[in-house]
């Protein structure tokens, strides 16, 4: 890094070849294999075009692995951003469709939703299929339904207040 | 083999980024540059001589930072050994010293050779340490001479000469004491 802060061409081959699979590595176990390639390749891409100011009495490895964690962050962040938008744009969507009054009861009724489900998968699964088929009409006539129902309800119930409290 | 084209083509991007990053880096001169201009400018020198000089000087600095190497490393130097150089006769004229004529040997001509002097041991003191010398001596020479004139055409050609002296009669003690490297 040295020899190509000052300028000398030939010192690119090694020192690519030392940095990427180590970038690689490094960025793979930090974000991930999808994103770590991706997150990877930026940092090798800034490392270089940086070269140029690197200060040679810091470690060459180290700063390299700190431009690449920074790649890993933004990307991660770049992600969440993207993520956070698009459900946004389906609570809107939700909201329109469902005739809700704003976004934010749309967003208040999918975390209510997304709760529920967690509970129901701590469930066993009678009480998991009993309450799904209730919940889409499909519940069966008879006195055996009903209370198969009533219990995987009851269970429902008790598991909610155990992780939620009396909400 | 896809795998093989992928490393193929990284690299050649990361070759891209790098001479574009040197490049970059190497144009962070110009305000210093167009800095120094002005500071001619505004202290009265002629507008087509001071941009004849930083047409002459961004370029040469520019091209030897990008290219890199010892005269890459000389540009810094140069720039701020030449700053001493423009500085003193510029200096001279806003106490409020005029000149009377192009060989002014009262103060202009005398400080551009004290400016060169500086110059030229600064530049001394630094290519001591320096592996390639003669070709960090010869860059930092080029661009603390273009810089100085940008001052130092005060006194006409003869300030310029004076400068050029003064940089080697105290620049060249130094080098020639210097320790030699292993």
């Amino acid at each position: 890094m040295v020899r190509l802060a000052d300028g000398d061409r030939s010192a690119f081959r090694p020192a690519f070849a030392m940095l990427w699979p180590q970038l690689r590595t490094f960025s793979v176990r930090l974000a991930g294999e999808a994103d770590g390639e991706d997150a990877a390749q930026a940092a090798l891409l800034r490392v270089f075009a940086r070269a140029g100011e690197y200060d040679r009495d810091r470690d060459a490895l180290a700063w390299a692995l700190g431009i690449a964690a920074w790649e890993c962050r933004t990307l991660r962040k770049r992600r969440e951003r993207r993520r956070e938008q698009l459900a946004l744009a389906l609570d809107v969507a939700d909201a329109a469709a469902a005739g809700a009054s704003s976004p934010e009861d749309a967003a208040v009724e999918r975390e209510l939703r997304e709760a529920a489900e967690s509970i129901l998968g701590t469930l066993r699964p009678i009480d998991i299929e009993t309450i799904a088929a209730a919940a889409s009409g499909r519940r069966a006539q008879g006195a055996t339904f009903r209370k198969r129902l009533e219990r995987a309800l009851a269970r429902f119930r008790l598991a909610w207040r155990a992780r939620h409290g009396n909400e | 083999m896809a795998t093989n084209e992928l490393a193929v083509n990284l690299e050649v991007r990361a070759r891209r980024a790098y001479e574009l990053g040197r490049l970059r880096w190497a144009l962070r001169l110009m305000p210093l540059l167009a800095a120094a201009g002005a500071a001619a400018l505004a202290c009265g020198r002629p507008v087509g001589l001071c941009c004849a000089l930083v047409a002459a000087l961004a370029p040469l600095a520019v091209g030897l930072a990008y290219a890199g190497g010892p005269a890459g490393r000389a540009v810094g130097p140069g720039l701020l050994a030449g700053s001493f150089a423009l500085a003193l006769p510029l200096a001279v004229r806003t106490i409020g010293h005029v000149c009377a004529s192009d060989i002014c040997m009262s103060l202009c001509l005398p400080s551009c050779v004290a400016g060169g002097g500086i110059a030229g041991a600064m530049l001394a003191l630094r290519a001591a340490k320096e592996q390639g010398g003669a070709l960090f001596i010869a860059s930092g020479l080029a661009i603390a001479g273009l810089m100085g004139a940008l001052g130092c055409t005060l006194a006409g050609a003869g300030g310029v000469i004076g400068m050029a002296a003064g940089a080697v009669a105290a620049g060249a003690p130094v080098l020639a004491l210097r320790p030699r490297q292993p």
